[in-house]
Parts: structure tokens; sequence; C-alpha cells
């Protein structure tokens, strides 16, 4: 079970960089299509996850992520290994 | 900001095939520098009329950009094409280790000397302009690896010409596909890692996104790619050309770009990094504009 919180903090933090409009990310809804994204703005969700969540990534971590859903639980399991959860 | 599909871009693919280039190589090893000149003197008027998309690119800059007549124009499209061939002539001779023959002059600030003499990666931006292979070699000096940013239709013809060559270029390539997702970890982490890594920062390709931008007193597009890695990763930006100055000598030109640094909030940041490149693409260009070899409709 993901914290409502933390997907509070990801759906906004989303919302503001990717500049859409928060009531259209649904857990069920797809990441890429729903934040009209391309390779390049990657660069700024792979910023965003290491400025806002404390992790690196690397590309094979966004394998298999289609859904906000899937974003969740990436950012959650990355940061259960971390044990802290990023105020 | 936009994502284009326009004409106005490169096809990802440079002119001039292998077997052209190797023959070059085999005249540089077997009757040295002066006589590939020569032949090369002769070879350009062919790509006058067979290249015509080339020729057209050219003959606009000429032209409407520079406002030359048109036989000015006829003799800067000379000029253009020569200069082209002289870049891959001397860099295939630089690489071959007859970079004695050649004369260099730096013109290197000290606040560039500093960054990169730094343990620190750099990004290092340059343009389809003068020739920055034939400085490759000195980058050694500083120490650190280069990595190139390198389209991959691009990277596989100077794979193949290496390999038959059996020569170790003096740089590691990032080769970049369509889908650049991939390649974004690798140059972030060849950073981190202290290494510099040179993009051109003038060519548009489907893929990316692009800003339009006053260029030598018209609207021009130039990719924003290059531009928003540098933005978001927070590397040094240090803007490089090499120009021929004369006849087996290069000035090499290096500033750095007052606003490098890590903004990663404000998507303006990538435009600011974008206009000063410009500026500094622009000063070159003007010392030296039969160097300029972007063969496509770059103005709009």
């Amino acid at each position: 079970m993901i914290d409502s919180a933390l997907i509070e903090k990801i759906n906004s933090v989303l919302a503001e960089e990717f500049e859409v409009d928060i009531e259209k990310i649904k857990p069920e809804a797809p990441l890429m299509e729903t934040l009209d994204l391309d390779s390049l703005d990657l660069v700024d969700m792979v910023v965003l996850i290491e400025h806002n969540f404390g992790f690196t990534v690397i590309a094979k971590d966004f394998v298999g992520i289609k859904t906000f859903n899937d974003f969740y639980h990436f950012i959650n399991s990355r940061i259960d290994e971390k044990g802290e959860f990023p105020k | 900001m936009k994502k284009e599909s326009s004409r106005n871009e490169w096809s990802g693919k440079s002119r001039g095939g292998a077997l052209g280039y190797l023959s070059f190589v085999y005249i540089i090893k077997t009757f040295g520098l002066t006589a590939a000149y020569a032949l090369l003197a002769i070879v350009v008027i062919y790509f006058i009329p067979f290249a015509p998309k080339a020729t057209s690119s050219v003959w606009y800059f000429s032209r409407k950009i520079l406002g030359n007549s048109r036989l000015g124009s006829l003799i800067f499209l000379y000029k253009n094409y020569f200069s082209l061939g002289v870049t891959l002539i001397d860099k295939t001779a630089v690489a071959a280790g007859k970079a004695d023959e050649f004369s260099f002059e730096f013109h290197e600030p000290e606040e560039v000397k500093k960054i990169l003499n730094d343990k620190s990666g750099a990004i290092i931006i340059g343009a389809h302009f003068g020739n920055w292979e034939v400085g490759a070699p000195f980058f050694d000096k500083y120490g650190k690896e280069m990595r190139v940013v390198m389209m991959d239709a691009e990277y596989q013809k100077i794979k193949m010409i290496l390999e038959r060559e059996k020569r170790v270029d003096t740089f590691k390539v990032i080769s970049i596909s369509e889908d650049i997702f991939s390649n974004i970890f690798e140059i972030r982490d060849a950073l981190a890692e202290g290494a510099y890594v040179a993009i051109q920062g003038d060519r548009l390709t489907s893929s990316t996104k692009n800003e339009t931008v006053k260029f030598m007193g018209a609207d021009a597009q130039f990719p924003l790619g290059p531009f928003i890695i540098a933005a978001r990763f927070g590397f040094p930006v240090v803007f490089y050309y090499a120009v021929r100055t004369g006849f087996k000598h290069y000035s090499f030109h290096f500033s750095l770009c007052p606003v490098s640094g890590s903004n990663p909030q404000k998507r303006v940041f990538e435009k600011l990094i974008l206009e000063e490149y410009v500026k500094s693409l622009e000063k070159v260009v003007k010392i030296a504009p039969e160097q300029w070899y972007n063969y496509y409709k770059f103005w709009i």
C-alpha cells in the first residue's frame, strides 16, 4: 500500500513541472501521454526525481513504467530501499 | 518552444561517401597534404551542380544572409566546398599523426583553463563550423576523456572508416539514435565521471525541440536538446570552435557560458544558454563565414 501523502506529493510535483491539470493525473492514466513527454522531457523527469525524492535513477528504472500507478510504485519502492520519505 | 516537424532539419547524414573519404586518406599518405589540397581544388567543382540541396543552402546563406552579389556568391560557394574538403583532409592528417605539420593558436581565457583543468565534468558545445575535430587531440593536455555526442548514421560512417584504417580515434562517441532516452543517462554518467561531453549545438533533427533565434541578422532554428541537457545537469558549459585562419593554421576559440549552472526549475534557462551560444557562434562565423557547414535550410 502506497502512502496517500506520497501520491499527493508525486502528483503535485509532476503537475507543476510539466504544466498539466492535476485532475488529469489518475493512477490508471498513461504517464507519457498525459504529461505530453518526449525523450528530452525525460531529462526533466530524471532531475525532478533526484531533486524531490533524493535518489539517482538509471535508464532501466523506467522500463515497464506505463501508468502513473507504475510510477508511484517505482518511487515508493526506491524510497523504501532508502528508508525515508522526503518532505 | 515547439516540437517541430519541418523541412528545416538535418537528415542525420553528412555529405560525402566513405569511399571518397578513404581516397583522400590514400592520397595524404602517399603524396602528402599539398597533393590532397590540389586534387580537392578540382573535385569541389563537381559538388556545385551535383549537390543541389547543399548548393542551394550555401547560395541562400551567401546571398540573403551575407548579402554577397551573384558573382561573390559563386566564389563563396567554391570557397565553402573547398573549405569543407580541407577540413576533412586536415582532420584526417592530424588523426594520422601529422599534427606537427600544422600550427595552432589558443584563445583560451583563464576561467576556461580553470574549468578544463578541474576534475569536474564539463559540457563543450560546438558547431558544424570550422574544424572542431582537429583540436580534439589537444584536449588530452587537460587529462580528461572526451565523449562526443553524434547522430548514429554519422557515427556508423566514421566507425567504418576507423576500422578500415585500423585507427583509434582521439575521443569516444555517444551515438544518438531516434530514441535518445538511454543516451541522456550516458551523457549524465560521463559528466559525473569527470569527462568532457562535446555536443554540436546547431543541428535540428526531426525528433528534437527547437527554438527560433536571431542569428546573423535573420531568424534561424536551433535545437533545444543540447541546451536542455546543459541547463539541467548543472555542469559548466564551454563554447568551443576551431577556425582555419591560414594555410595549415588553426585558431581555437573557447569561451565560458556565463549562465551555466544548475537551475532545474526554470524552463527559460536553456534559452539563456542558447542565446549565449548564438552570440559566441556569430562572432566566429563572422571571422570565416565560408567555414559554415550546415547544408540544409537553416534560416526560416
